[in-house]
């Protein structure tokens, strides 16, 4: 039986402009998504921002209610029973906030430890336990006000263990942190599923959830527009060739032209800088690369390159598509939902 | 939850926000000057006219006056705190229901109130020479943590009720003086307008106070601080109630976090 | 000339971003329980006070706590202004543009003043109303005249404590120190013949003492002309309030320069 099960859920937002108008703007940030998590599993969510990860991850956490639609974490729906659900998941996101700046790192998890749930006899030996598993032993009486985001980062993943729960979730967990804070965050994190915890990972880096994910649900515009293992995902990218081609002036004429052209599977400019590149996708077989340049002749190109796709093409691929069916959908209806549904507050 | 469960979570939850307290200098000034100019504008005034005994009983309600300023100040603007510090989210998603969260901290607040009494009753002492000696020291060794406890859930009630309001501090604020005046913290009750004293008897301070004066100035403080507490526990419990209804609109309206 | 209508231009167009500024996070829910709910706590609480130890009259503490009360928001928003600036990191930018630095800053006072000036005039006519005082109709004009004289001064005085605080940090506390020391020293709930001596004369040189003075007597049926005095020495020391918390303002972005904390600016 699954241990996440989310069926049709949406959410919406309605925000007042001003506290002196009346006009409230709606909002739907969650647009009917659908997913299951199965146990032992490391989920990921994978969305540009504004995508909606958050606000699911949410209601899944019972912070939210959902406007519509149905949930359950470890068989509990998450609007009846939030309390039973609160005891069993833990609840970690990215950046410096979250924990008590006056308070030491020990005070912090005593704090928590305490609210969680997590018995008199077991805190000090878990809340040591969970300081040696994040590197944090031996700082633990200093305040929180002078950890580095880093170090913050680690407590927080500390805190959300305390109370042993079966689900994890980490909302955007590697956000901000340095290289080398962010890869070790990342092997705490699979060093976690590995001892059985199921996780539900949010992101907006591809790479880490193809380093870390077991399936990876594509999440744009408050849709999953793709499921799959990154394998699956790569699959669906896996023939054809991309070719990007180096622009120095307008390619946005060309875009049009090309996007049709016989054996092109997609294409997009995309701002590098000081120049733009037109990547375009192209069907196993076709050659593509004369006739791009043909349509681009007056625009001075740079380099040229062809090579293999990888997962994030796809992923930008996936999420284009999307972005341009809501502008799509936007223009049609005058009135209609934005197409760039931000989180914002009621 | 155990009944010792539920205490722990409690005295743990004081302990902690009470040394978060304690360790912003910042607060801690001005919550003890402030109520000291108050303090002195009344001894000026009483120290004109009447005599020791005026002086005396502003003396003790003066000092009482800091631990409401700390409450009602703060407690309203509690909410919004956890909110900005990104706390919120995970107090409201731990398995301790709210209340129990909540009430620590403005008892904390209340407790740093005492920081405040303190500094009052040595001002009026050593500036205006208004000695305060105490008749029965272990009833007011007790009056004073029952009337803080109080205060607490007062600013518990206070807490819950304004949180759906991101400028409910400015409520909070409001509230400050007019329970100074309407408590007898400065003046007796019995000057106020006859329809204000029911307001009086429903609020723990008035009772606490003036178990404080009794147990230092003698008289009965015993049914006064029943009746403290009594309140307190009203309080709480109303706030209890309204802490369920409060939730559930936060999590319909997505204002538990700021973003 | 231009130089005139220019600093008249900043002086009104930061006015008007101020106040925009001021009313974009002003919502009811701030502005009844601060700006009207507040002042007449205030007077409740004094006048009760005052009948307690049976001291001065109601009309005394109405229109002291009345005019105090809309001048310490002028107080604070000097400090606010620069402190705002200072958190934008545009206060170095603002003191280094050749523009004149007097209507500058002042003119972001204005909308506050003005603020001051409406919730004086609730104050005295619901506590007057409260209290059944009888001040002669024709004297509440000059009385909130004289309100705005005495904002201005404290306007002033917010100006010396704002430079101030940039030295110090702790701008709230300062602040609100201020305040207590107004309301202690200037005869607005403590009669200044009954003040020890020394506090009396500390009185004489800070802001609102000659002007809450001017008001209760205007209350009693003075004529404009005969406070004209009280109210001179009022505008006088916010003047001087003024030149004093701009010279110590160049003084310190002087010195700042030389020392290169740039932290302060």
């Amino acid at each position: 039986m699954p241990v996440i099960e989310v069926e049709g859920l949406r959410r919406t937002y309605r925000t007042r402009t001003s506290p002196w108008k009346r006009a409230a703007r709606e909002v739907e940030a969650v647009k009917g998504v659908d997913f299951a998590v199965e146990r032992g599993e490391l989920f990921g969510l994978l969305g540009p921002n504004g995508a909606g990860k958050t606000t699911t991850i949410k209601m899944l956490i019972t912070l939210l209610l959902p406007t519509s639609g149905r949930a359950s974490v470890l068989g509990y729906d998450v609007v009846d029973d939030p309390r039973e659900v609160r005891r069993r998941v833990g609840y970690v996101f990215g950046g410096d906030r979250g924990l008590y700046e006056r308070l030491s790192a020990l005070d912090n998890l005593r704090y928590f430890a305490e609210l969680y749930g997590v018995s008199a006899r077991d805190q000090k030996a878990r809340i040591g336990e969970l300081l040696e598993l994040v590197g944090l032993t031996g700082r633990e009486e200093e305040r929180v006000e002078g950890y580095s985001r880093g170090m913050r980062q680690r407590l927080h993943v500390a805190r959300g263990l305390l109370h042993k729960p079966e689900v994890l979730f980490l909302d955007e967990p590697s956000i901000g942190l340095d290289p080398v804070g962010a890869r070790e965050l990342r092997t705490t994190v699979s060093d976690l599923r590995a001892s059985g915890t199921t996780v539900l990972l949010t992101t907006h880096y591809m790479f880490e959830a193809d380093e870390l994910c077991d399936r990876i649900a594509v999440i744009a515009g408050g849709r999953i527009v793709a499921e799959g293992t990154p394998a699956d995902l790569k699959g669906r990218v896996g023939e054809g060739t991309v070719v990007e081609v180096e622009v120095f002036g307008d390619a946005g004429a060309a875009l049009r032209e090309v996007q049709t052209m016989t054996g092109v599977r997609s294409a997009a400019v995309e701002d590098r800088g000081h120049a733009q590149s037109l990547v375009v996708r192209a069907e196993p077989g076709a050659e593509v690369t004369q006739r791009v340049l043909a349509l681009l002749t007056g625009v001075p190109v740079g380099r040229v390159a062809t090579r293999e796709p990888t997962l994030e093409d796809a992923y930008v691929e996936l999420v284009g598509q999307t972005a341009e069916s809501d502008a799509a959908a936007a223009a049609g209806e005058p009135d209609g939902v934005e197409d760039e549904p931000e989180e914002v507050r009621a | 939850m155990t009944p010792v469960g539920l205490l722990r979570v409690l005295a743990l939850g004081w302990w902690f926000h009470l040394k978060m307290l304690a360790r912003s200098a910042f607060n801690g000034v001005l919550q003890v000057l402030w109520p000291l100019f108050f303090a002195t504008i009344a001894f000026l005034m009483y120290g004109l006219g009447r005599g020791d005994r005026a002086l005396l009983y502003a003396a003790i309600g003066a000092s009482v006056m800091g631990v409401w300023s700390a409450v009602s100040t703060s407690a309203s603007g509690a909410v919004q705190r956890e909110r900005w510090s990104g706390t919120l989210e995970l107090l409201v998603a731990a398995p301790v229901p709210l209340p129990a969260v909540l009430l620590p901290i403005t008892t904390a607040m209340a407790t740093v109130g005492l920081y405040a009494m303190v500094a009052t009753l040595l001002w009026g002492r050593f500036l205006f020479g208004i000695d305060v000696s105490i008749e029965h020291p272990l009833l007011f060794a007790a009056s004073v943590p029952v009337t803080v406890l109080s205060i607490g859930m007062l600013g518990f009630l206070l807490s819950v009720t304004v949180v759906r309001y991101r400028s409910g501090w400015a409520l909070g604020n409001a509230f400050e003086l007019p329970v100074w005046l309407v408590c007898g913290f400065l003046v007796p009750i019995g000057i106020l307008p006859d329809w204000v004293r029911p307001i009086s008897w429903v609020l723990a301070p008035t009772w606490g106070v003036r178990a404080i004066r009794e147990s230092a100035l003698g008289g009965q403080p015993l049914p006064d601080l029943a009746l403290c507490l009594l309140l307190g526990l009203v309080y709480l419990a109303i706030g209890v109630l309204a802490a369920e209804s409060v939730l559930a609109s936060a999590r319909r309206n997505a204002t538990l976090s700021l973003s | 000339m231009t130089a005139l209508v220019n600093a008249a231009r900043i002086f009104v167009f930061g006015g008007i971003m101020s106040y925009r500024a001021l009313f974009h996070w002003l919502t009811p829910w701030i502005l009844i329980p601060s700006f009207l709910v507040g002042p007449i706590a205030q007077i409740l609480l004094f006048a009760y006070l005052g009948r307690s130890a049976g001291v001065a009259s109601d009309e005394f503490f109405v229109i002291g706590n009345a005019l105090q009360y809309a001048a310490i928001p002028c107080l604070f928003a000097m400090g606010n202004t620069i402190g705002d600036e200072r958190q934008q990191k545009t206060l170095g930018i603002i003191l280094s543009t050749p523009a004149p630095r007097v209507p500058l800053f002042l003119g972001r006072a204005i909308p506050v003043i003005l603020n001051g000036w409406l919730v004086a005039l609730f104050a005295l006519v619901v506590g007057g109303l409260m209290f059944s005082i009888d001040v002669p109709a024709s004297a509440y004009l000059p009385i909130v005249l004289v309100s705005l004289v005495a904002s201005f001064s404290c306007t002033g005085l917010g100006l010396v404590g704002a430079a101030l605080a940039l030295r110090v940090r702790e701008t709230a506390v300062l602040a609100n120190v201020i305040f207590g020391v107004l309301l202690v020293f200037c005869g607005v709930n403590v009669p200044l013949d009954r003040l020890p001596d020394w506090m009396a004369s500390v009185a004489q040189w800070l802001p609102l003492t000659h002007g809450i003075a001017a008001a209760r007597s205007l209350a009693d049926g003075a004529s404009l002309a005969s406070v004209a005095g009280e109210v001179g020495k009022e505008a006088a020391i916010g003047v001087a309030y003024v030149l004093i918390g701009m010279a110590m303002l160049s003084y310190f972005e002087w010195e700042s320069r030389r020392r290169a904390t740039l932290e302060v600016f």
